[in-house]
């Protein structure tokens, strides 16, 4: 199955969400508004980028929304509690997400723990830590660090398009997007690690570093939730570790999933996971827009989320069929 | 003898006590004043209580102050728990608390109707008060806190004041599932509206209301998650072009409000009453695009709530207010008295930081 076919659904998708937020809501084409969905979009985009790659593996990371929370948690505390500068800070955080994708990677494939048992444990782990580590006090960074959270709040103006100002995150999202797309389609790392989510021990016989490619693809999830966690934080300003980044594990998975990527493993397109985010932010503004009550929030998405997963099985059940027939009409 | 005529006395004026006030909870609401006629004569050297609040914030950090504070004067032990997980970590806790054998809780219910039988627990086997949300339908002996209706009013009245000529307005709360977020959010309401005080009315969320020259376009709610609470003000803010003015009941809800129009280019422009005292709310009541704040005094509550419940345990009763509630009004911060107020509460936080080990 073609990875335009999967991506020509989950833009479908996409855009009849936004024409029926645009018919049926107030000012959806507006450049503020699409402004704001570009930055949502590429903030959890980000984190499902991590979590496509994962689940390419055959895996499964729930430890993403925590991991942004203790990065996100983290960085307004190092810099402002405890006076790093951000030279030391956003590194140091970066790498103990680093550390922390090693860890599930190692325990994953040499301990050959369940990747859902290991991340669930995470989950709580890093939540925890973030909670006691700032004793349950909100973080924040009282009107300082404004050059550093520019990284996520600086707009640019965007020549044709009025009122439309493309955030920051973009090029973050677009330069991590391009590298993934390019290491997955084009390198051999890249099929290996498709080989291995398709049928580990056929991968693994073959002489693909299984083990490696698995670990490694852990150490990006997490890094990744981290960065999303950092630019998370600049956004927003302050956060609570009690609630900060609670089920965004959810929403990348989700992401992820209705981009194409199989929960089997083995198949991952960075384009659908993009459109994937999208459509989720698209959809929640678009509650509101059309003057939903919000108490439908999660019913919508979940709705949407069904029948798009279900069609495209079905599309490529229907695929199969016809190829099939094709091949014994030939 | 004389111990028994003291309780028999003691169960007289108890009998005379709910006559009088037909109290919620009905017969553990007596049965907790049988104890307390019970520890006249009997009271406890060194109680044990505890102050458990409804979720994580540093409002809850300024009443941890106030409940250590009032501990060390009084010389009982504190426990002061912030359940993170919502409704069930604060079950569990409560349960955890009354198997420990606690003197005394006192409590900011996240949900007090669908609590009731946790509720119930605590009050079987220790007091119960409750503080910030109350519990009218619960055992509970008394509440401490500031009527959240009348805080509302405060709010809404000063949103009519910053908006004479009247225009759309936006509601921005947490949830709406607690007593206190009901009540604040219908004194907003009638406040704006200039009706007359009612705590009992109940304007659906879901309906916009055009009365008065306002136009109250919605409320929204976001369970405590910032992102999407931030994400809400934008959108009604894209919704309605010509909104005049927001309210964020709870206090990062003011916060991000203050944020998203920074952001926006339009601070200043859209008017923001807001609630409780973030920091950026503080600023922007000095830069004059906050018209004010509606604070509660959580040191109070936490004070209070140590000290009546340390009471109880020596069998005074007379602290229970005769209508059940200990009312620890709240206060408008404008830009006049803005200054004052931060020191005084970075003092308290401290304090309450400080205690952290303790607690």
């Amino acid at each position: 199955m073609s990875a335009l076919r999967k991506n020509a659904g989950i833009l479908c998708v996409l855009v009849a969400v936004c024409a029926a937020a645009a018919i049926f809501g107030d000012n959806f084409l507006t450049g503020y508004n699409l402004t704001n969905l570009t930055q949502r979009s590429a903030l959890f985009g980000i984190l499902a980028l991590g979590a496509g790659l994962v689940i390419a593996t055959g895996g499964i990371d729930l430890s993403i929304g925590s991991v942004v929370c203790l990065a996100g948690i983290a960085t307004p505390w190092l810099l402002v509690e405890r006076g790093w500068s951000p030279w030391t800070a956003v590194p140091t955080v970066l790498a103990g997400c680093a550390g922390i994708g090693l860890a599930h990677g190692l325990l994953v494939t040499r301990l050959r723990l369940q990747p859902f048992l290991v991340t669930l444990c995470g989950l709580l782990l890093y939540r925890g830590i973030a909670r006691w580590m700032t004793g349950d006090q909100s973080q924040g960074f009282q009107g300082e660090f404004g050059a550093l959270r520019d990284v996520a709040l600086a707009r640019f103006d965007v020549p044709g398009l009025a009122g439309y100002r493309l955030p920051a995150t973009v090029i973050p999202l677009a330069m991590l997007a391009v590298a993934m797309a390019f290491a997955l389609h084009r390198t051999v790392w890249g099929r290996w690690l498709l080989a291995t989510g398709r049928n580990e021990a056929a991968a693994r016989y073959s002489g693909v570093p299984t083990a490696r490619l698995v670990t490694l693809a852990y150490v990006a999830c997490s890094t990744l939730a981290g960065f999303g966690g950092m630019l998370f934080i600049f956004d927003i300003g302050s956060a609570q570790p009690s609630d900060f980044g609670n089920f965004y594990e959810l929403y990348a998975i989700a992401a992820a999933v209705l981009g194409g990527c199989s929960l089997r493993g083995g198949e991952v397109s960075v384009t659908g996971i993009l459109l994937g985010a999208a459509t989720l932010q698209v959809l929640r503004t678009a509650i509101i827009l059309v003057g939903l009550s919000s108490q439908l929030e999660f019913a919508v998405i979940g709705a949407v989320l069904l029948v798009g997963v279900a069609a495209d099985e079905l599309v490529r059940r229907w695929a199969e069929r016809r190829r099939n027939r094709a091949a014994r009409g030939g | 003898m004389k111990q028994a005529i003291s309780r028999a006395a003691a169960l007289l004026a108890t009998m005379a006590l709910g006559a009088a006030v037909p109290a919620p909870g009905g017969d553990l609401v007596a049965q907790q004043r049988e104890r307390i006629a019970a520890r006249k004569a009997n009271p406890k050297p060194k109680c044990h209580v505890a102050f458990v609040s409804n979720g994580v914030a540093d409002f809850w950090t300024i009443a941890k102050a106030g409940a250590l504070a009032a501990g060390r004067k009084i010389g009982c032990q504190v426990t002061v728990e912030f359940p993170g997980g919502g409704l069930g970590d604060q079950k569990r806790m409560l349960e955890d608390l009354v198997t420990k054998g606690i003197d005394g809780v006192s409590v900011s219910p996240i949900d007090p109707v669908n609590q009731a039988e946790v509720l119930q627990l605590v009050a079987e086997r220790s007091f119960l008060v409750t503080n910030d949300s109350d519990a009218p339908k619960a055992p509970r002996l008394c509440y401490i806190g500031m009527d959240n209706y009348l805080a509302g009013r405060m709010c809404g009245e000063l949103a009519r004041e910053g908006l004479p000529k009247g225009g759309k307005v936006a509601i921005f709360i947490g949830r709406l599932e607690q007593d206190n977020a009901k009540r604040r959010r219908q004194g907003f309401i009638d406040g704006l509206l200039g009706r007359p005080s009612d705590a009992t009315r109940y304007d659906e969320p879901s309906k916009p209301i055009v009365e008065a020259g306002y136009e109250i376009v919605g409320t929204w709610t976001d369970s405590f998650d910032r992102a999407k609470a931030k994400a809400n003000i934008e959108d009604v803010m894209i919704k309605h072009p010509d909104l005049a003015l927001v309210t964020g009941l709870f206090e990062y809800n003011s916060t991000l409000a203050v944020e998203v129009f920074r952001q926006a280019g339009r601070s200043g422009q859209i008017k923001i009453a807001a609630f409780d005292e973030g920091a950026d709310v503080i600023n922007g009541i000095r830069e004059g695009t906050v018209l004010g704040t509606v604070v509660q005094d959580p040191y109070m509550y936490g004070y209070e709530s140590v000290r009546v419940l340390e009471a109880l345990n020596r069998g005074d009763a007379s602290v229970i207010p005769a209508d059940g509630m200990l009312s620890i009004p709240a206060r408008v911060i404008r830009r006049d008295t803005v200054d004052a107020f931060w020191k005084d509460l970075k003092d308290k936080l401290e304090a309450g930081r400080s205690g952290k080990a303790r607690g």
